[in-house]
């Protein structure tokens, strides 16, 4: 069992900076939890804490039960794989491999067994002999990722691994870790600022900011109930289109008004909206929950195309209604479309979003 | 005949040309022909005698037997001694405590005494009858040592000096190596349950290598010429017990006055530190490619 529990958990550097604010974050036996946010939000230096590479100023940190915060990184049975790779680069692959092991003092027989094992696992056998420095980014991050496996940790730690890699590496590196957290089920913390990475790789995503833990779910619970405005955009991509608009509630129905759009509030969020009638509220919509031409009566609206991006499976559309931009995905990639042109968008039923525009909060029913 | 670029460059390198002319490679060649020849000043007719001086040189006991080996072993023993205590000044510092700059700056001290100031310093500190040492000594009960007229304690006492002037240009180029060393393999080997001693043997010390071999390479070379501080300390007595090659060479071309034997004693270190300069050089490259 090596559950991981991250209880207040706050760091400062200096009496200036608070890097990590009262995290709390209970991580199950053999799951794969995801960090995600911007750069300086403070997911590297959980991370760390876990690791036992940073000290915590307080709070508490267990791994298996037992509080951790002052055991030394080697008494806490976890492996890290580094953003840029940190293997030993005067020593062979196998010697990489071998390292931790015979830390242990762990037979030369029991070692070799280990790192076939490993290298059976990794496509690894070919270059066993070869230094770091004669092998690819993507080799390089897989003898990282052997270097792990062949010590049998209680706790897995990736801190960025793969942003080293160029994209189509990346792609294959995503999958070759989900493919190996199912054959090795470990308790997994992968810290990453591509949301993309954290959707796809994690059971459940923690989204951070500023040193706070936004919102932690699973990546359908994060994209579709945001638990902020911050969420709302940083997960998703391309990013959702945030609106101003102001909430008219009459008789029987409630909309909401902006530059250039009026939309009809379906009744599963009307009576919570109801409650701001004539204020402003910020509107939320996926760009790939924007349509092309006329859809459900009371969400579509006219837009002038600014950008057009052909990616072949689909065009982005980048427009403009009133003063706002909005991003619509989706668009079948044989549309005929140019710079200028006005079109008419509709909103998919039941996609709007709605946050207070003081509290980020989302306005929902 | 050269464009303006090439003329351009030419002058650029002109004035480092001439001065490497005259002051380099007039003095050798000056040199190499006083070693072919009989030019003791009272000998103004400066007879061509071959490569006699050579064969006098490499047939001198007191050369072969007292002056190469001394060479040698103060070369090897001396950046031996500076090397280990640098570096373990260099990993001392290289970890951050209360006071470090000061410490940092205490040891730094000796690379800004000349080095015959320190070796004076040396010769009063050992002294053997108004010495710190001999004094400390007797106020504990022993018996005060004739430091500097016994062979192996002169020769000690101009190594420990030599090591103590140059540990701290040991210290400074290692620490600057170990600061520049990435962070994540000594993270990583934390986290694999490396014990101190094996990131020293296994990672710090491999890593550190390149920087370790460059400085060998310039203080082993360096230290070949060493002549100040044997000059000033024992003059290479008692004897000639502690002569190193280049008092070897002075004596003769500028205490005998016999400058062409001088000159050849001269020449055959030349090619000696060559040789040696050419083989740890090699040692660099094999090192910095792997």
């Amino acid at each position: 069992m090596a559950a991981i529990s991250l209880s207040k958990l706050n760091k400062h550097y200096g009496s200036l900076f608070h890097a990590v604010k009262d995290v709390d974050l209970e991580i199950a036996d053999k799951e794969f939890v995801a960090l995600v946010g911007p750069s300086g939000c403070g997911k590297s230096t959980t991370l760390r804490m876990i690791a036992g590479l940073e000290d915590i100023t307080s709070g508490d940190i267990r791994i298996g039960g037992n509080v951790v915060n002052h055991l030394p990184p080697r008494d806490r049975d976890v492996a890290m794989v580094f953003q840029n790779y940190a293997l030993y680069q005067h020593m062979s692959v196998y010697d990489n491999l071998a390292f931790g092991l015979r830390n242990k003092k762990t037979a030369e027989a029991e070692i070799k067994v280990a790192i076939d094992r490993a290298a059976g696992m990794l496509g690894l056998h070919e270059l066993l002999q070869r230094k770091p420095k004669q092998l690819s980014g993507g080799q390089q991050q897989r003898v990282a990722l052997g270097r792990c496996i062949v010590r049998n940790p209680q706790v897995f730690l990736f801190d960025e691994p793969l942003s080293n890699l160029d994209a189509k590496l990346r792609a294959q590196m995503r999958i070759e870790i989900k493919r190996l957290h199912a054959e090795i089920p470990t308790t997994s913390v992968f810290v990453t600022h591509d949301q993309v990475e954290a959707m796809t790789l994690g059971d459940r995503v923690v989204i951070m900011r500023d040193g706070r833990v936004q919102q932690t779910g699973t990546p359908l619970q994060v994209y579709g109930k945001p638990a902020n405005k911050f969420v709302a955009g940083f997960i998703g991509a391309p990013a959702m289109n945030f609106i101003d608009v102001t909430v008219r509630s009459e008789t029987g129905a409630t909309s909401v008004e902006g530059e250039g759009l009026r939309l009809t509030v379906g009744a599963s969020q009307a009576p919570a909206l109801a409650a701001h009638n004539g204020r402003r509220v910020i509107l939320g919509v996926r760009p790939e929950h924007l349509v092309l031409g006329d859809g459900a009566p009371g969400l579509g609206f006219d837009a002038r195309v600014e950008v057009v991006e052909q990616l072949g499976s689909e065009i982005l559309l980048e427009t403009r209604v009133g003063g706002a931009s909005v991003t619509a995905a989706r668009v079948p990639a044989e549309t005929v479309i140019a710079r200028d042109d006005q079109v008419r968008l509709s909103a998919q039923a039941g996609r709007l979003h709605f946050f207070d525009p003081e509290t980020e909060l989302p306005i929902s029913g | 005949m050269f464009g303006e670029q090439q003329r351009f460059v030419l002058l650029l390198i002109a004035p480092a040309a001439l001065l490497l002319l005259l002051f380099q490679v007039v003095p050798i060649v000056i040199g190499a022909n006083a070693s072919f020849r009989d030019w003791a000043l009272y000998n103004p007719r400066k007879t061509w005698i071959g490569f006699d001086h050579y064969v006098a040189v490499i047939s001198d006991p007191a050369f072969l037997y007292v002056v190469l080996p001394n060479t040698f072993l103060f070369m090897v023993l001396s950046v031996a001694g500076a090397l280990v205590v640098g570096l373990a000044l260099a990993l001392l510092l290289n970890r951050p405590f209360r006071g470090q700059k000061l410490v940092q700056t205490i040891l730094l001290v000796p690379l800004m005494v000349a080095p015959v100031i320190a070796a004076i310093m040396i010769r009063w500190i050992f002294n053997d009858q108004f010495g710190i040492v001999n004094v400390v000594l007797e106020a504990i009960g022993l018996d005060g040592q004739p430091w500097l007229v016994q062979r192996w304690s002169a020769f000690g006492i101009i190594l420990l000096t030599d090591i103590w002037l140059w540990t701290p240009w040991f210290t400074l180029l290692l620490l600057a190596g170990l600061q520049s060393l990435p962070k994540e393999p000594f993270e990583a080997a934390a986290i694999d349950g490396t014990t101190t001693w094996r990131v020293f043997r296994f990672l710090t010390l491999p890593m550190l290598r390149p920087v370790i071999v460059v400085c060998v390479v310039i203080r082993a070379i360096d230290a070949f010429r060493t002549f100040d501080i044997v000059w000033t300390l024992t003059g290479g007595g008692p004897g000639r017990s502690t002569e190193l090659f280049s008092l070897y060479a002075y004596v003769h071309a500028f205490l005998n006055l016999d400058l062409g034997r001088g000159s050849a004693a001269a020449i055959i270190g030349g090619l000696i530190i060559l040789v040696i300069g050419v083989v740890l050089y090699r040692l660099v490259d094999r090192i910095a490619k792997v």
